[in-house]
């Protein structure tokens, strides 16, 4: 690292801080597209079809239809990019990064390794350092902020279509967001800080001290907001095709759709991520106390990828809910739930000390 | 930094205004809202600067921005009647209101301790902090305001539901 730094005139941080950047948005974004294939090839294993795996590099080498996502870029990148005429053009453009940035950044807070020393200086595996003051607030923030790009996409399209799916994305994000925010702030309690690296300590190397165990009630709610946070079946009310065609995302074709779907599995991979940081010990490694740095980050790739192949898994097995219904769970079932969870945890901390 | 967060609030404010759109008007206050969150970043407290997009991005303007959506109006209502004075009265207002806040800002005891010393870097705000000030301080004003909050949360239910 040293050797680097001095190779390029520049400080070991800050080398450190671009490669880091590199490895987390890199990594997220391959794996998002290696999961537009495994949600076919998933849906396909679960309903007993085969799915895409005709799609061969050359024409020749076909590893398991992997090949698949390249093809469907170039298609995705040469196909007309079509503006509807009473569209708002400048916000038709804008939304698909409105919807695909959000995603994305809500990564940069979460630890994926442990942090480790070498030649005198602490490198921490986590774009934004721990002890910057904002912790698990900041992917809280960035993730109210996802919803603005089914917004304005749906606004601008001005279609009506696209704006009852908007409409119906923005209530379920205001009316899920307190129930997972009250969830987390239980385990801001327990854990006695609100930064992703002190929560990962509390949590420690044994799966029955981690907060899964400890709040399993926090867990439900907190997993069933990650579903309706990220728009994805059982609660995707925003894209809806048997009832309002596809919804926010009706209008947009070409390179701009493309950008919306690996914005939702960028979004399922931050989502993924953050319960395996709040709920499942980060990058801990079960029943070995002091893993190495490899090791960690293993563990922590392992924990994420199964947390989403999750998120695929009941997407292809539980039918979507009415909208109604999806209001009913989150007003009277989760929010409720939370609450009790909270009382509960502050009432048992008051009798322990 | 402290330049670009400014002229980002300002020039979103001002969009704000100058815009005939309402949702792009709502989406120029949303930046006007997080160039003031880099505001707070600035002053040493990330905690408030994460509460700002948390609470007004991510919830309020959420809501307003839904409202408008549901009333689906694409166009501003035209004055019914615009008179000249109503214009001239409100830059006066506004003139005197912003004449005052810069006289407040240069008779604060803040200004003149920070001539004295120095701009010292001040300890990063933490969640732990605002807790502890909110709980030792501020008891009456905290609980004052979650009465009032939960009265008018339960005002607006009656009004709404009729037949609970």
């Amino acid at each position: 690292m040293d050797k680097l730094a001095s190779l390029l005139h520049t400080t070991p941080a800050i080398v450190w801080m671009a490669l880091k950047i590199v490895i987390v948005f890199g990594g997220v974004m391959s794996l998002a597209a290696i999961f537009t294939w495994v949600e076919r090839r998933g849906s396909a294993m679960i309903q007993d079809r085969i799915g895409p795996n005709r799609a061969a590099l050359f024409g020749k080498i076909r590893i398991i239809g992997l090949a698949q996502i390249l093809a469907d870029g170039i298609k995705m990148f040469f196909k007309e990019d079509l503006i509807p005429t009473d569209a708002n053009r400048r916000l038709f453009w804008l939304a698909p990064f409105l919807a695909f940035v959000p995603a994305l950044l809500g990564f940069a807070v979460i630890p994926f390794g442990k942090s480790f020393m070498s030649g005198g200086h602490t490198y921490h595996l986590s774009v934004l350092d721990p002890g910057n003051g904002m912790g698990m607030l900041y992917p809280l923030a960035i993730g109210g902020m996802a919803v603005y790009g089914v917004l304005v996409a749906a606004w601008s399209s001005n279609n009506k279509w696209s704006i009852l799916g908007g409409m119906r994305a923005s209530a379920a994000m205001v009316s899920y967001e307190i129930g997972m925010s009250l969830a987390v702030v239980a385990i801001f309690m327990t854990a006695g800080g609100y930064d992703p690296s002190e929560i990962i300590t509390a949590q420690g190397h044994l799966p029955w001290t981690w907060n899964v165990v400890r709040q399993p009630l926090g867990f439900i709610v907190f997993f069933t907001c990650m579903f309706a946070e990220t728009n994805r079946l059982p609660f995707d009310f925003a894209e809806g095709e048997s009832e309002i065609v596809a919804g926010f995302n009706t209008e947009f074709g070409s390179m701009k759709f493309s950008l919306m779907a690996l914005a939702e599995y960028s979004h399922m991979m931050t989502a993924s991520a953050l319960i395996a940081t709040l709920y499942f010990g980060g990058w801990q490694v079960p029943f070995v106390k002091d893993p190495s740095v490899m090791l960690s980050v293993a563990c922590f790739v392992l924990k994420l990828v199964f947390f989403a192949w999750v998120f695929v898994w009941i997407r292809w097995t539980v039918p979507r809910f009415r909208y109604d219904q999806l209001m009913r769970l989150g007003w009277k079932r989760m929010l409720p739930l939370s609450m009790v969870n909270l009382v509960f945890h502050a009432w048992r901390m008051s009798q322990g000390h | 930094m402290f330049i670009t967060f400014a002229l980002i609030t300002l020039l979103s404010a001002l969009g704000m205004l100058l815009q005939k759109n309402i949702i792009v008007a709502g989406l120029f206050m949303v930046g006007a809202f997080f160039g003031v969150a880099g505001l707070f970043v600035l002053l040493a407290n990330p905690v408030a600067a994460a509460l700002q997009i948390i609470v007004y991005t991510g919830a309020i303007m959420v809501l307003v921005l839904f409202v408008i959506m549901m009333l689906n109006s694409h166009e501003e209502e035209k004055a019914q009647s615009p008179r000249a004075i109503q214009r001239w009265l409100s830059i006066a207002v506004v003139a005197a209101l912003a004449v005052g806040a810069v006289k407040l800002v240069f008779a604060s005891p803040g200004l003149k301790a920070l001539a004295i010393r120095g701009a010292a870097m001040p300890e990063a705000m933490t969640l732990q902090k605002v807790g502890l000030t909110l709980f030792a301080d501020h008891v009456l004003g905290f609980e004052v305001a979650g009465l009032l909050l939960l009265a008018a949360m339960i005002g607006a239910v009656a009004l709404t539901k009729r037949n609970l």
